[in-house]
């Protein structure tokens, strides 16, 4: 599973995820009546994903740079390269996420509470009903209807702790890459109390404690696990959880908080084939369907 | 809005210090830091003095924390810290009617620890103001508070001194009030931010100087035209807010804010006074009657029913609940009227303010409930 790690002479990056381009190779986008770009710029990762006739066709998913409007061409210049589509041929592309104003070739901006809950429907089908985002730096329990509008959401305040690059950060504190955290926190004798702070800065000093006490590190994996799997739970309690549970974001690839998740909650996530952390963008890019069909094509803008 | 009929209330919030400054400078009178909206103005403005509430300066600070918790409410925590810092230097006294026991231990620093105060003044008002005793007990107060600054500034406040201020500080009350019927209009004539800048401003502008910029603004308004968007018609509901960043924000997303409860909106300035012949009793009686703050609105809940009716009054589509971060008076009534609201047909939405806010993920939220509201093409 190691995907990182050795790279000449750098420092192992044991938190860097996989990057990912995809594109269905049964398609041609070309042959599409209505082809649509939804751009998602997080605060730590980035996705372009393109939708053909309302239909996912490709995407591509890599780390956020140090500013918005690049990392926006960046992500669609992956999808460019993999399939040959310009912006010329795209009828609509919308941006969302935090830098969701600041993608310079979009017509529109959605948030991505919108856009995770739209993807979310897409992914899961029309019972979805309640959308855990685990995101970079924030986490968002979103309710929505059976076309994926949104009912209610709640967001969590001001902090890291609990999301993906807290993960990160414990990844690189245990030197274990981050895709093999979840399976590894299972591989303990008995499962540990949580730790007492997802403070990523008081859990990296608590992890630190723990390992020097005994504890071995997939014992501080699953205590961190744990302890993240908590703090979503009692956000997603303060909202209601109902069936029809959907989780989507980079964490919704760890099974050691997921698993945890659903252990606390009491009901099972549902299952998707599609990549979790594209949610935010494939929904941007299914509202720009949307906006397409009921409103026209626009001409594209200049990245 | 580009007609800048609102300037003049803009430059007197954002240049506040000077203004008391120049006045006391041009007056020779004194200038008295309050603390709560529910301190007697009349009192001060009948002695000649300027009343001056304080507010916070939205500043990362690092001043207050010696002197009380960090787990006291931004406003409190913000306003102590405009006091060490030196910024209402120019205050003679500070006063502050009991409300929560937060802003009490504020005042209570102020008065200790800010060195240029030279006198202070706690008014002891009943919380419990459906008492059938609170009235009685206020007017009693309301006393004693005058008969502290007759003997503070050797001079009597007679009845007719007090009458005049009551017809000062009523036509204030009434002028803010005709500005904010603006707003129940569609596309409102006056937006949030506006309004704000003129309910704030009467917390410590010269109340006489402050009636006549509202009167030339009433005499514009009716011929004004707006050139931005409605968007979705919301309420606000909280204890302090001057935060305009994030007001001017609400408005720049597609929204206007038409209305608010809050004290410093309409909680000071709702009620007028109902003279009775007796002007102590007729003060205090004003301060008993007025639009609640959650911590005298027991045992019945009279401000739910009081918002609810704003937002109907004034149209309002949604409410956001400003929640002053460990203010647990507000705290305490929120469940209760979110859910009076909702029941309703109100949506509402719910933001933790602390000194410094977040702009950027207040507005995801904003525009996420803005989602929530409209009815777009999306699907």
């Amino acid at each position: 599973m190691s995907e990182q790690l050795n790279t000449g002479d750098k420092k192992p990056e044991f938190w860097r995820w996989q990057e990912n381009c995809w594109a269905d190779e049964t398609k041609d986008w070309r042959s599409a009546k209505a082809v649509t770009v939804g751009i998602d710029v997080g605060s730590v990762s980035s996705q372009c994903v393109i939708v053909a006739d309302g239909e996912l066709y490709a995407y591509n998913s890599m780390r956020t740079g140090n500013n918005s409007p690049d990392s926006a061409r960046n992500a669609f210049k992956g999808v460019t390269e993999k399939t040959g589509l310009t912006l010329d041929d795209v009828h609509m592309v919308v941006g969302t996420g935090y830098g969701r104003v600041n993608v310079p070739f979009s017509h529109k901006a959605i948030t991505e509470i919108a856009c995770h809950a739209r993807g979310a429907n897409y992914m899961g089908g029309n019972k979805v009903r309640t959308i855990l985002d685990m995101g970079g730096q924030d986490c968002k329990a979103i309710h929505c209807d059976d076309k994926g509008k949104v009912t209610n959401f709640l967001m969590n305040d001001k902090c890291a702790a609990g999301t993906g690059r807290g993960m990160e950060v414990i990844s690189d504190l245990m030197q274990i890459p981050i895709a093999e955290l979840g399976p590894r926190s299972f591989e303990v004798d008995e499962e540990p109390e949580a730790v007492s702070s997802v403070c990523v800065v008081f859990a990296k000093s608590e992890a630190l404690a723990l390992l020097k006490g005994g504890y071995t590190k997939n014992k501080v994996i699953a205590a961190y696990c744990q302890a993240m799997a908590e703090r979503v739970v009692s956000l997603l309690e303060r909202i209601g959880v109902e069936e029809g549970f959907f989780i989507t974001g980079g964490i919704a690839k760890n099974p050691g908080v997921v698993k945890r998740i659903e252990k606390l909650l009491g009901i099972q996530a549902m299952n998707t084939k599609i990549d979790s952390q594209i949610a935010g963008a494939l929904g941007a890019a299914l509202f720009a369907n949307t906006l397409v069909q009921k409103q026209g094509p626009l001409a594209p803008i200049a990245a | 809005m580009s007609d800048q009929l609102f300037d003049q209330f803009k430059t007197w919030y954002e240049k506040r210090h000077d203004y008391a400054r120049a006045w006391k400078q041009r007056t020779g009178g004194q200038v008295v830091a309050t603390m709560c909206t529910y301190t007697p103005e009349e009192l001060l403005i009948a002695a000649g003095m300027l009343p001056v509430r304080v507010l916070g300066a939205h500043e990362p600070q690092n001043v207050s924390e010696p002197h009380i918790f960090g787990m006291f409410c931004p406003f409190c925590r913000d306003s102590l810290a405009q006091g060490l810092l030196g910024r209402f230097d120019y205050c003679e006294g500070v006063t502050l009617t009991q409300s929560c026991i937060q802003y009490r231990q504020a005042f209570g620093s102020w008065r200790m620890h800010v060195p240029t105060v030279q006198w202070d003044y706690y008014c002891p008002m009943p919380n419990d103001v459906q008492s059938p005793h609170a009235r009685k007990a206020h007017s009693g107060e309301v006393q004693r508070f005058r008969e502290f600054l007759e003997q503070l500034t050797g001079q009597k406040l007679t009845d007719d001194k007090l009458n005049a201020a009551i017809a000062l500080v009523d036509e204030n009350r009434r002028l803010l009030r005709q500005i904010y019927d603006y707003r129940k209009e569609a596309n409102p004539k006056v937006t949030g931010t506006e309004a704000v800048y003129a309910a704030l401003t009467a917390q410590f502008v010269d109340k006489a100087e402050h009636n006549a910029a509202m009167k030339k603004v009433l005499a514009a308004l009716p011929g004004r035209k707006m050139d931005r968007e409605e968007g979705i018609r919301f309420m606000t509901i909280g204890s302090e807010n001057d935060d305009i960043a994030f007001m001017n924000m609400v408005e720049s997303v597609g929204s206007t804010i038409v209305i608010d409860d809050q004290c410093s909106g309409t909680r000071y300035f709702w009620n007028e006074s109902k003279p009775n012949g007796n002007p102590v009793k007729t003060i205090a009686e004003r301060y008993c009657d007025r639009p609640a703050c959650p911590t005298k609105d027991y045992p019945s809940h009279t401000r739910f029913d009081h918002v609810l009716n704003l937002a109907k009054d004034y149209n309002a589509t949604a409410a956001i609940f400003l929640q002053q971060k460990f203010c647990d008076p507000h705290e305490g009534d929120y469940p209760d009227l979110k859910r009076h609201l909702e029941s309703n047909g109100i949506p509402t939405l719910f933001l933790e303010f602390d000194i410094t806010n977040p702009i950027g993920p207040f507005r995801i939220r904003i525009e996420a409930f803005l989602e929530t509201l409209r009815e777009d093409d999306l699907f």
